[in-house]
């Protein structure tokens, strides 16, 4: 690299100085400074706010500032009834638990409106392989956990880091101001940012934190590129009502998830009467499905759950041809086709896999019952939504540069498909990490703006999020196939994996149900990500190999999973 | 690419031009120059271990200083670690004289801390923001210019540099931990001469010795400096075949990671030599003190010097994690290249 020597002479640095001493005069009128200037008022952003806010060292020698657009205060004051739920729901893994009660925050969440997931069950809905995780079987680090995650409303956790940050004097909460633009303030050669705010404040921060999305204004103006595409898949969300479970099976603790090809269907248990549904499926087929009525999206997911693959794709092809027609189906059509359908599959009607079972909520349930959902039986008005999914990755978390002072966490520097629940656990993760990189450099009276001090986050943070969300968009698109070389293979994966532990192990801490030390040994994200990436990699050498003899792909898994094992 | 644990050598100036000259227990020249707007031209020929080479050297690059992706980014990285090594045996010191709980983020608050060979002021900046009334000092008049319009950005910090004292403290409001921060163009001998002995509680000089001629005079001006009970901190590069190949080999003819010419291996002093210095070294006779002191290090087992006396560590560059990292006491090995030493002044 070479260097080229700027000379800055004594003399004009000293007319630079009175000159800059000349401006800082006029424009100290209005000009206010701030320490830390989040931008963003969702959970990774108020998650770091409640995280600084609970630094002793950050309390005494910084000033924070939270900008929000909207209106925080209906957050604040966010209530629901008891049996009535958000359809945004995230799953709240154990390390993002316990940094939330580290920062005192968990505290004023309403326990009683989270549910527990005490087993996850993962299905291949065209083969059914399937393998089960549960917090019984739990024991990293020597630790036995009573769950892997904990479904928590978003808006419950926002409204508690909100009531968290009320406490905190070091906290500016600013809401219903936009920052309409952001300028550089570079009068030393370094440059610090101007945020100017439609209530007319400007701010010069210290350190800029962009948590405002994945349009992130703060990242366009660092100058980071965001690398990326978006999925031909929407998301559609619901607040799904059902009966309990009856009392001759756990109760509702369990999360399902089948991977159809057309993406995955998950149903998150949140209370014992409620649940939320996340389907992930094609754009026409998201319209289609948001468009019918409620009663006729209740059969379809009870169906998407159980029908036969080849089965669920005929009701999608009706759907359409019925939605693009005019006339979107009827419940009563809908229930015959599935009828018909199940007939042909020999599906009894009173067995657990029929949709439309007869059988209800009392005596014993069918055999079976507990690899399936209960029984949708209707959909809360109103939290029908659907989203188009995307992954997105920032170039790099700090800015530098012109865009010096700068820094991005939650979806601002990555989105990531939600098959995994991950997108909001990565934000917080990138909260505590943050907070932490803040609070070491002050408390070694570093700069918390600059490039050196930010490194620590970038390094905690960057591959481990890239470890993830490359392992769960491989999965999503391995998923998404019908051709049966990769069926068979993904199907051995699948159930050779449920007799390992170790992969299993492995696979439940990337559903993040373990808080991840760093002590070496320790089973981490990083292997467990690697994990998937293999038997990712493996299965897509296995559509190579396509016609081989199936003997030489299995003793490829086999041996795979022997590593895998021995690398413990 | 491996980063060889040179640090980026930051040439303060400070030694004097023709090498070997003794040095004058009373410095001759008061040519010391508050740096400030309407500009003295700073005037050291007078004093005694400032080398003008170096000077020049670092002056040209005295732009670079704030640049943390460039000539100083190592300097950048190795600053946290100075930082919690001056906190670590400060505090330890603290504790070990009060049975009050110290905290650990008040351990600098109010102290009065001399950065000699400030640079760019990195390590200066960090002291004041920890709430030291901090005093940085360079024989490069364009170091120091550097060093003020650096600060002069920064709302946190409270630089009383001429004119500008005036403008910065009320300038933002909400700004809280002001810590006051002076630069001045001169040298440690101008400053002793002109201060008097026993200024300051802690005197710092980071990677400077090994760019000053005659280190011995260099030691002895600054630790006269040093309050009775006071501290003095340095970090400087070992001298062996590995500091030769990692610094020299390495850094400045392999990958040019510095510029060639930033280190002389014949200037590297070890840890024994230091320690060797301070275990002779008395403090002067002073008009308080009737009795010539006692040796800054007075128990040594080992070639070790007992905890509270004085203490070297090493620094080591971990290139996978681009950090440096403060070896664990008693790691010997580590002070095999780039080290810091701390010695505690007898309190008579």
């Amino acid at each position: 690299m070479l260097v080229t020597t700027q000379r800055l002479t004594a003399k004009t640095i000293r007319k630079h100085l009175s000159r800059s001493a000349a401006r800082q005069y006029a424009s100290s009128s209005n000009v206010e400074h701030s320490d830390v200037v989040i931008v963003g008022g969702g959970p990774a952003g108020l998650a770091l706010a409640g995280a600084l806010g609970s630094s002793k060292v950050v309390q005494e020698s910084m000033r924070v500032t939270l900008i929000e657009a909207g209106d925080l205060s209906k957050t604040k004051a966010w209530q629901l009834p008891p049996d009535a739920f958000s359809n945004r729901v995230s799953s709240i893994t154990n390390a993002s638990q316990q940094f939330l009660r580290n920062i005192g925050a968990w505290s004023y969440v309403d326990e009683t409106r989270t549910g527990p997931v005490e087993e996850m069950q993962v299905w291949d809905g065209v083969s059914g392989a399937r393998i089960t995780f549960s917090a019984a079987e739990m024991s990293l680090g020597g630790q036995t956990v009573s769950e892997l995650s904990r479904l928590t409303e978003n808006l419950n956790l926002q409204r508690a880091l909100l009531r968290k940050l009320e406490e905190s004097s070091s906290v500016e909460v600013v809401d219903k101001v936009k920052v309409e633009s952001i300028t550089t303030d570079d009068r030393e050669g370094s440059p610090w940012p101007l945020l100017h705010l439609s209530d007319g404040r400007v701010i010069r921060a210290r350190l800029l934190v962009g948590a405002d999305g994945f349009n992130s204004p703060v990242r366009t103006y660092a100058g980071i590129q965001s690398y990326g595409w978006a999925y031909d898949t929407h998301g559609i969300v619901a607040t799904l009502f059902h009966a309990p479970r009856s009392p001759f099976m756990t109760p509702n603790t369990v999360a399902y998830q089948r991977f159809l090809p057309t993406g995955p269907i998950a149903f998150l248990p949140i209370s014992e009467t409620a649940s939320t549904m996340v389907w992930s499926t094609k754009p026409h087929l998201a319209n289609a499905l948001k468009a019918v009525q409620p009663s006729v999206l209740v059969d379809m997911v009870n169906a998407a759950f159980r029908l036969p693959e080849v089965s669920m794709r005929y009701l999608h092809d009706r759907l359409i041809e019925a939605h693009n027609g005019g006339t979107p189906i009827t419940s009563e059509q809908l229930r015959e086709e599935i009828l018909f359908r199940e007939h042909s599959h020999s599906i009894d009607t009173h067995s657990a896999l029929s949709s439309l079972s007869a059988a209800a909520e009392a005596g014993i349930p069918p055999e079976g019952s507990e690899s399936y959902p209960p029984l949708v039986k209707s959909i809360q008005p109103g939290t029908v939504a659907s989203f188009p999914l995307r992954f997105s990755h920032a170039d790099s978390y700090v800015g530098e540069g012109k865009g010096s002072r700068t820094v991005l966490i939650g979806d601002a520097a990555h989105t990531v498909h939600p098959l995994a629940g991950q997108g909001l656990n990565l934000g917080l993760a990138d909260a505590e990490a943050l907070a932490k990189c803040i609070h070491d450099s002050a408390s070694r009276g570093g700069d918390i703006g600059s490039y050196t001090s930010l490194m620590p986050y970038s390094r905690a943070r960057y591959f481990e999020n890239h470890k993830m969300m490359s392992a769960v968009d491989k999965l999503h698109k391995l998923y998404s196939t019908t051709a049966m070389p990769i069926v068979w293979a993904r199907s051995v994966g699948l159930e050779v994996a449920n007799e390992l532990d170790t992969l299993k192990a492995a696979l439940m801490v990337s559903a993040g149900s373990h808080r991840l030390d760093r002590t070496p040994g320790s089973i981490g994200v990083g292997l467990a990500a690697s994990t998937l990436e293999n038997v990712a990699k493996s299965i897509s050498d296995a559509q190579v190999v396509g016609q081989v003899a199936s003997g030489v792909v299995q003793s490829g898994l086999q041996q795979l999973f022997r590593t895998l094992s021995s690398r413990r | 690419m491996m980063r060889p644990s040179s640090s980026r050598p930051l040439r303060h100036a400070l030694a004097q031009p023709s090498a070997l000259r003794p040095l004058p227990r009373t410095s001759r020249s008061l040519h010391s120059t508050c740096y400030r707007l309407n500009g003295h031209r700073a005037s050291l020929e007078g004093s005694s271990t400032v080398n003008a080479d170096e000077i020049a050297h670092f002056s040209r690059l005295s732009s670079l200083w704030w640049d943390e992706t460039g000539e100083f980014g190592m300097l950048h990285k190795m600053n946290p670690v100075r930082m919690q090594f001056i906190k670590e045996k400060l505090l330890e010191i603290r504790r070990e004289e009060t049975d009050d709980d110290v905290e650990e983020g008040t351990v600098l608050r109010g102290l009065d801390v001399l950065d000699v060979g400030c640079g760019g002021g990195l390590l200066s900046e960090s002291l004041a923001r920890m709430g030291a009334t901090t005093l940085g000092i360079d024989a490069s008049e364009s170091n120091i210019a550097i060093a003020s319009l650096h600060a002069s950005a920064d709302p946190s910090l409270d630089i009383t540099s001429a004119a500008l004292s005036a403008s910065s403290s009320h300038l933002y409001p909400g700004v809280k931990g002001k810590g006051r921060l002076v630069y001045e163009n001169t040298s440690v001998e101008n400053l002793l001469a002109r201060r008097g002995p026993a200024s300051f509680d802690v005197v710092c000089f980071m990677e400077v010795l090994e760019h000053v001629d005659n280190p011995r005079a260099f030691l002895d001006s600054c630790a006269q400096l040093v309050k009775p009970g006071g501290h003095l901190f340095l970090s400087t590069i070992a001298r062996n075949p590995l500091s030769y190949f990692l610094t020299i080999f390495t850094a400045e003819k392999l990958l040019r990671f510095v510029e060639p010419g930033t280190h002389t291996y014949s200037k590297y002093v070890n840890p024994s030599e230091i320690i060797s210095y301070f275990q002779t070294y008395r403090s002067p006779l002073s008009t308080a003190v009737r009795s010539a002191g006692t040796p800054w290090i007075g128990r040594v087992a080992n070639g070790v010097p007992a905890r509270v006396e004085a203490e070297t560590r090493g620094i080591i560059y971990v290139p996978w994690n681009g950090e440096w990292r403060l070896s664990p006491r008693g790691e010997g090995w580590s002070e095999w290249c780039n080290y810091l030493f701390w010695v505690r002044r007898p309190k008579e």
